[in-house]
């Protein structure tokens, strides 16, 4: 404790990961997840026009309800492009960082040395595009687990492999150990 | 040779103790009566107008069933450790048998209980948590002490195939010490000085509910007016609110020493050379262990009574089997040691984890902090309350003479916790403090964290300020709203200690 106390500057000589320059996703990516709004305001859109409709009572609100259907519309789009354009990732020698978010920016970061699997995830469209997800899970639980999207399949493949790398390397000593 | 007659024992399947069927009878008992309890509700409602003699006989068809149900379950009930594959094997099942297996390296945790019943009888239940198996836990329902205190460090020692590491491990368990033993006095102070607002939450709802009741039963024996009111002086008034107000607590209290007296009842903490056994509780007994390489976050919690009197909880949060819990589960999981003094809280932190943890720089949170805390738990109710009364429920408007009251406890209460909020930072631990009457003091150290996540929502991005996560594999700790630079040096620094160290996690 006196250590740190004495030479805080060792703190400002640390690597930092809010200097790291992130690497954005496929911009293929965005059209996944503008597919995704879409077919979730197709799904709304039907159940809303079934329901005006056959419900007599709500015929003269239908204005009402297709302006604010559009006004969501308009703001979801808008919030999802912001969405693309936030997300980034680094590997670095000793960790993997991920940043997302809209509203909030979420930046995790997971040492190699806490990562237990890594798994690839491919989506329909996704797979259609030619793209795949990394998803890196610790002992941290659900909420501490990263999941990058929008990765091109041989990147992602690439990228499992040097974690599957990272991991091994950790690995040998412990598995001694025990 | 205690060893050998050990082993013959394990490696043959094996039936509980003959006297489980009684825990079975009631275990079986208990499930039906659950599963009907509407059609009994109704029955005793109906009492007067049913065949007796048709109820007596089915209740004693149900209790013979029951009995044999009871003991097939017993018959059929066998475990053995299969030396073989290394594996501890169960079979249960009537109808549908079911066999378990779980690879020993892979049990985490073996814990004996007891319950009443099985406390009556004699018997004890052991209770086997495995690391990644689908099934959580396995339980053997009956079985003797003894048996089971041998089952327990046969399962627990599967490291050491080695004969005579184990037998000289059996040695040891006899070399157990007293470690810590919390005197009835200290559980009788906790009981009296803790869990304030769960009790009288409860309280309230009841007597709310009992006044409730009274009224409207007034309301149907038809008076014209309500009785109460034609009774009362204003001086009779204030006795009877004084008169509740006394009630209330009085009955907080006994609730809680109640409460604090039977879960914990005998908390005893004996030392084995790399764990903490537990053991405590008056009716139903539990006992679990503590290993210091499994525990992830530390605390102590207190109060300000409990500060004056020397004794606070210790909240032990241990690397858990399923990686998927929330947060709130794994607080449900902590393990307590409650009422501990100051030296017992250090023998038990430094054993834990490894030293007795020291503050360092000291972080706070932005007076922000203060101001979100304030709009959400005082303007926005407050304004919502006003709101209502003033436009759709008039008849709430009376209720206004409470809002000083509440204005002035939850501003006591938001102003504390933001004065207590701090983050402690050294190189060898983090300590968060929180609470408002409560206060929470939890440790981590830096070489248990898994993952790292800062959050900042763009309005916090001018006056730069943001939040921290801390994940571990036994719950996370966060750290919000404070200086999003002073956040970030720390990430890094911890990022640091985690990408250097030698230490595992677990």
């Amino acid at each position: 404790m006196e250590e740190f106390k004495n030479n805080p500057i060792n703190t400002f000589e640390l690597p930092k990961f809010e200097e790291v320059t992130l690497t954005k996703l496929h911009p293929k990516y965005l059209k996944v997840m503008l597919f995704n709004v879409a077919l979730l305001y197709f799904i709304l859109g039907v159940a809303a026009s079934v329901a005006i409709y056959f419900i007599e009572e709500l015929h003269p609100y239908w204005y009402a309800f297709s302006s604010v259907y559009i006004t969501f519309l308009v703001i979801t789009v808008f919030i999802t492009r912001i969405k693309f354009k936030n997300r980034g990732f680094a590997f670095r020698t000793h960790d993997v960082i991920y940043r997302s978010g809209a509203i909030a920016i979420n930046t995790t970061i997971i040492p190699y040395n806490r990562v237990q699997h890594v798994a690839l995830h491919e989506g329909l469209i996704s797979r259609a595009l030619g793209l795949a997800a990394i998803e890196i899970f610790t002992a941290g639980g659900d909420s501490s687990d990263v999941k990058i999207p929008g990765l091109e399949k041989e990147h992602a493949e690439k990228i499992k492999l040097l974690l599957r790398g990272k991991l091994l390397n950790e690995e040998e000593p412990n598995e001694s150990e025990l | 040779m205690k060893k050998s007659l050990m082993k013959a024992n394990f490696s043959q399947p094996q039936r509980q103790s003959l006297v489980g069927v009684v825990v079975m009878f009631t275990d079986t008992l208990q499930k039906t009566v659950r599963a009907f309890w509407p059609v009994l509700l109704v029955w005793v409602f109906k009492f007067s107008s049913l065949d007796k003699s048709r109820v007596a006989l089915i209740v004693g068809t149900v209790v013979v069933l029951i009995s044999i149900i009871a003991y097939l379950k017993y018959r059929n009930f066998t475990f053995y450790i299969d030396e073989e594959n290394d594996e501890f094997v169960l079979k249960d099942g009537i109808l549908n048998k079911s066999r378990t297996t779980i690879p020993l390296e892979k049990i985490q945790q073996v814990n004996i209980n007891q319950n009443l019943i099985q406390k009556f009888i004699g018997v004890h239940a052991l209770e086997v948590d495995s690391a990644g198996s689908s099934k959580k836990e396995v339980t053997i329902k009956a079985i003797t002490h003894e048996l089971a205190l041998l089952l327990k460090e046969r399962l627990l020692s599967s490291e050491n195939k080695n004969f005579e590491a184990d037998a000289e491990k059996v040695t040891e368990k006899e070399e157990e010490k007293d470690f810590v033993e919390i005197s009835f006095l200290s559980l009788v102070k906790t009981g009296i000085t803790s869990n304030y607002a769960r009790s009288f939450g409860l309280l309230f709802a009841f007597v709310m509910t009992i006044y409730q009741n009274v009224d409207e039963y007034i309301g149907t024996m038809g008076y014209n007016e309500n009785p109460i009111d034609e009774y009362i002086h204003p001086r009779m008034l204030l006795r009877f609110i004084t008169f509740i107000i006394v009630a209330i607590i009085f009955l907080t209290l006994l609730v809680n020493l109640s409460r604090t007296i039977l879960k914990y009842f005998g908390y005893k903490i004996a030392k084995k050379k790399d764990s903490l056994l537990l053991s405590y509780g008056l009716l139903n007994t539990r006992s679990t262990i503590i290993k210091p390489e499994r525990v992830q976050i530390a605390g102590v919690r207190r109060n300000f009574f409990q500060k004056k009197m020397n004794i606070q909880d210790v909240k032990v949060q241990q690397a858990s089997n399923m990686g998927n819990n929330s947060a709130k589960e794994q607080q449900k999981m902590a393990i307590e040691i409650p009422g501990c003094n100051n030296s017992e809280r250090d023998a038990i932190l430094a054993f834990l984890l490894g030293e007795i943890p020291e503050r360092g720089q000291e972080l706070r949170p932005s007076i922000r902090k203060l101001i979100i805390q304030i709009v959400k738990a005082l303007i926005i109710p407050v304004a919502i309350f006003l709101l209502l009364a003033i436009t759709v429920f008039p008849e709430i408007y009376d209720a206004i003479i409470f809002l000083p009251v509440y204005i002035l406890f939850v501003g006591v209460m938001v102003f504390f916790a933001y004065y207590n909020s701090k983050l402690f930072v050294s190189d060898d631990f983090i300590i968060k403090q929180s609470g408002a009457w409560d206060i929470d003091n939890d440790f981590l150290a830096p070489h248990k964290i898994q993952a790292v996540s800062v959050k900042q929502y763009f309005w916090q991005k001018k006056p730069d300020i943001g939040k921290v996560t801390l994940y571990t594999a036994g719950g996370s700790l966060s750290f919000g709203v404070a200086n999003y630079t002073r956040i970030k040096e720390l990430v890094n620094y911890w990022l640091y200690q985690v990408e250097t160290t030698d230490k595992n996690w677990m």
